[in-house]
C-alpha cells in the first residue's frame, strides 16, 4: 500500500520534471545529444519503475507505527531546528541544545543527557577547531572573541 | 616484475610516517564504526571523508584512511554479531548464525579470535589477487571508449539489479534515482541550468559529501529511533581466548575458499561484501552435509563469512582503480572521494597517479596486519563500545554529521538539504529501497552522462557506436544475462513449488 503510495506520486513527480526538463534547450548546439536528452530519458525509464511498482507492489511488511512515527518527526523538528540554528547561535549553543533534545528523545534521562550535550558541545568545538582546523561558526560568542 | 618495483614504490608511500599513523586511526575508527549496530563500511567512510578533505590530506593518505575504514568495518562487524547477535553491519548477518551460539557455548573468545584470523586470510588473499589482477586489467581497460564506458555502466547498474535479487525493480528504481540526482546542477558541456530551481546553492550540482551523509547518516539516525536494543546483553567474552591449532587446521581450507569466492564476487560490480558472505556460507553448509553442525556455534560456519566480506571488501577495489567504476556502495563513496581531489579513478590512474594506486595497494597489507594485531588483544576494550548507550551515541554521530557537511560550503542551505535528503532516505528505506544502490547511481550519474555524450559527438549522432564494437555488444550480452536473472530464479523457484506440490 504504501510503496503505491510512493510510487504513485513519484510518477506525478517526474510528470513535473519532464515538463521542467522539456524546457532545456542551449542556445547553440555544442554536442548532438544537448542537455534535454539525457535526463528526460531518466524520468521516462523511473515513470516505467513506478508505474510497475503501482501495479505490483509487492509485499512490504512495514506498517505504521504512531508513536514511532511521531518520535521520527520529532527528531526531524530537532535536526531541523539544529541545521537552522547552527550559524545563528554558533556551534557550542545549539550542539548542546540538539544533543540535549536529540538524546532525551533517544531515551536518556535529562540529567545525563545534560552533562554529555554541554561536553559535547565544548569538546566537539576544540576538537575541531583547534585540533583538525575545520572552522566553525561562533555565533553569539563572536562578540568575546576578538579575532 | 615490474609489478613488483611497483608495490616496492608503494610500500615506501604507505609506510611513510603520516601514511601509517593514517592506517592505524583509520583502522581503529573502522572497527568501531562496523562494531555499533546500524552503522557499516558506508557511513564510516561518509563520517570521515569531509574530514580528510577539511583536513588538506593529500589523496594518498585520504585514500588510505579510507581504505582503513573500510577494512575495519569488515573486522569490527563480527565482534556485535558474536557477543550480541545482532550484526554490526549488513556483512556480518551470517557471522552471527554460527558466532552466537558459539558465545553461548562460553566460546566467545575462540569465536572472536578466530574470526579474525578469517577476516586476515580473506583480506591477505584478497590483496594479492588486487596485486596481480589490477594492473592487467588496468592495461585491458585502456581499450575502453567512451560507449564502450557508458555501457559498462550500464552493466554495473543491471549488474545491481540482477544480484541484489528479491527486489530488481526497487533497486533499479533507486539507481535511476541516484542517476537523476546526478544532473542536478549547470550541464558541463552546453552551461545550462538544470533542476536548480532557481537557486545558487544548487548550481553546481548536489554536493556529494551532502548526499552520502544525508542517505547515510541522519536516515540511520532516523532509523535508530525505532530499535532500542538496550535490553540485549553482551555475552562476556571467557575461557580459552586463543584459538588452537587443530581449530586453525580445521578451518583453513574453508578460509581460502572463501576468500577466493569472495574476491570473485567483490570484483563483480554491484555484488559486494553481503552476497559474498551469504554464498560462501552456503556453499560450505552444503559441502559439509550432515556432518557439520552449522546454525549451532560451526567453526566453518563462522570462518567463511567473514573470510568471504573482507575478501570481496578488498577485491571490490579493482573495477574502482581500473574502471573507474564502484563495486560496491563503499566504493562509491571513495570514487567520490578521489573526485574530490580532482582524480578521475581509471585505467590511466596507474599510469598517471602510481603513488595514489600503489600506496592504497601496500597499504592494504599494512592495514591488515595492522587490524589483526589491533583486533586479537584490543577486542574487550572494542566489545566495552557495545555499550555506549544510544542516547550518547546518536547525538555524537548527528554533530560530527552536521559538522562534515558544514566544513564543505559552510552554508545553512547544504545543512537543510542533508537533513531533506536524509529524510527521504528514510522514507526509500522504510519502503525497502536499496540505498547503496542510489549512491552508486549518483556516482556514476555524471561519469555515464558525459560518456554517452562524448560518444554520440564522435559518432555525430549515430546511436550505432553504442553496439559498434566486440567489448561493448559482450557488455550488453552480460547486461542481458543479468536483467534476465531474477526473470529466472523466479521461474525456477516457481517451478520448483509446482514439483512440490504435485
Amino acid at each position: 500500500m504504501y510503496v503505491r503510495l510512493f510510487a504513485a506520486s513519484w510518477l506525478l513527480f517526474c510528470a513535473v520534471l519532464a515538463v521542467i526538463a522539456w524546457g532545456f534547450q542551449a542556445p547553440f548546439a555544442y554536442d548532438p545529444v544537448g542537455p534535454r536528452a539525457y535526463p528526460l530519458l531518466l524520468l521516462s525509464l523511473m515513470s516505467a519503475g513506478s508505474l510497475w511498482l503501482v501495479i505490483k507492489p509487492g509485499l512490504l511488511e512495514q506498517t505504521l507505527n504512531t508513536r514511532a512515527a511521531v518520535r521520527a518527526v520529532l527528531c526531524v523538528l530537532a535536526l531541523l531546528a539544529y541545521a537552522l540554528l547552527f550559524e545563528v547561535l554558533g556551534f557550542v549553543i545549539s550542539t548542546t541544545l540538539a544533543t540535549f533534545a536529540l538524546g532525551l528523545l533517544f531515551t536518556g534521562r535529562p540529567l545525563p543527557c545534560a552533562i554529555s550535550a554541554v561536553l559535547m558541545g565544548v569538546l566537539l568545538y576544540s576538537l575541531f577547531d583547534y585540533l583538525l582546523d575545520v572552522p566553525l561558526p561562533l555565533g553569539l560568542f563572536e562578540a568575546f572573541v576578538e579575532s | 616484475m615490474e609489478t613488483l618495483n611497483f608495490l616496492m614504490q608503494g610500500f615506501e608511500v604507505a609506510t611513510r610516517p603520516e601514511n601509517l599513523l593514517v592506517a592505524l586511526f583509520g583502522a581503529f575508527v573502522g572497527t568501531i564504526v562496523g562494531l555499533l549496530p546500524g552503522l557499516g563500511p558506508i557511513n564510516g567512510v561518509a563520517l570521515l571523508l569531509p574530514l580528510a578533505f577539511a583536513l588538506g590530506l593529500s589523496p594518498e593518505t585520504a585514500l588510505i584512511l579510507l581504505a582503513a575504514v573500510y577494512l575495519g568495518c569488515e573486522y569490527g562487524g563480527r565482534i556485535s554479531a558474536i557477543l550480541l547477535n545482532v550484526p554490526g553491519d549488513a556483512a556480518a548477518v551470517m557471522t552471527t548464525l554460527d558466532g552466537y551460539p558459539l558465545a553461548r557455548q562460553g566460546k566467545a573468545g575462540i569465536a572472536l579470535s578466530l574470526s579474525a584470523v578469517s577476516s586476515f586470510i580473506g583480506s591477505m588473499i584478497a590483496t594479492c589477487g588486487v596485486v596481480l589482477f589490477a594492473p592487467i586489467l588496468a592495461n585491458w581497460a585502456v581499450a575502453f571508449g567512451p560507449a564502450e564506458y557508458f555501457v559498462l555502466m550500464i552493466f554495473a547498474i543491471a549488474c545491481l539489479g540482477g544480484m541484489v535479487g528479491d527486489k530488481p525493480v526497487k533497486t533499479l528504481m533507486a539507481a535511476l534515482i541516484g542517476l537523476a540526482l546526478a544532473t542536478v546542477g549547470v550541464d558541463s558541456t552546453t552551461g545550462v541550468y538544470r533542476f536548480t530551481f532557481g537557486s545558487v546553492s544548487l548550481s553546481d550540482g548536489i554536493q556529494f559529501v551532502i548526499v552520502v551523509i544525508g542517505f547515510f547518516s541522519v536516515s540511520e539516525v532516523l532509523l535508530m529511533l525505532e530499535k532500542t536494543h538496550n535490553g540485549q546483553k553482551a555475552v562476556k567474552a571467557s575461557g580459552r581466548l586463543l584459538f588452537n591449532f587443530k581449530e586453525f587446521c580445521f578451518t583453513f581450507w574453508t578460509m581460502v575458499r572463501s576468500a577466493v569466492a569472495g574476491f570473485v564476487i567483490g570484483v563483480l560490480p554491484g555484488a559486494g561484501a553481503t552476497i559474498a558472505s551469504a554464498m560462501t556460507y552456503m556453499t560450505e553448509k552444503r559441502m559439509a552435509g550432515p556432518n557439520g553442525k552449522f546454525g549451532d556455534g560451526d567453526l566453518r560456519g563462522l570462518a567463511a563469512p567473514e573470510a568471504a566480506n573482507n575478501a570481496s571488501a578488498c577485491g571490490s577495489l579493482i573495477p574502482m582503480l581500473t574502471l573507474g567504476v564502484p563495486g560496491s556502495g563503499t566504493t562509491a563513496v571513495m570514487i567520490g572521494a578521489l573526485t574530490l581531489y580532482n582524480i578521475t579513478p581509471g585505467p590511466l590512474l596507474f599510469e598517471q597517479q602510481p603513488d595514489v594506486v600503489w600506496g592504497l595497494i601496500a597499504s592494504l597489507f599494512i592495514g591488515n596486519v595492522i587490524l589483526l594485531v589491533m583486533n586479537i588483544p584490543l577486542v574487550g576494550l572494542f566489545a566495552r563500545m557495545l555499550s555506549v548507550p544510544n542516547w550518547v551515541l546518536v547525538p555524537a554521530i548527528t554533530v560530527i554529521s552536521m559538522v562534515g557537511v558544514y566544513a564543505v560550503h559552510s552554508t545553512t542551505f547544504d545543512l537543510v538539504l542533508m537533513i531533506g535528503l536524509g529524510v527521504f532516505g528514510y522514507i526509500l528505506r522504510k519502503l525497502d529501497f536499496p540505498l547503496s544502490a542510489l549512491i552508486l547511481g549518483f556516482v556514476l550519474g555524471e561519469l555515464m552522462e558525459d560518456n554517452l555524450r562524448r560518444a554520440l559527438s564522435i559518432s555525430a549522432g549515430d546511436l550505432n557506436i553504442l553496439w559498434g564494437s566486440p567489448i561493448s555488444l559482450c557488455l550488453w550480452a552480460l547486461t542481458a544475462l543479468m536483467l534476465a536473472l531474477p526473470g529466472l530464479r523466479w521461474w525456477r523457484s516457481r517451478r520448483a513449488a509446482q514439483l512440490a506440490n504435485a
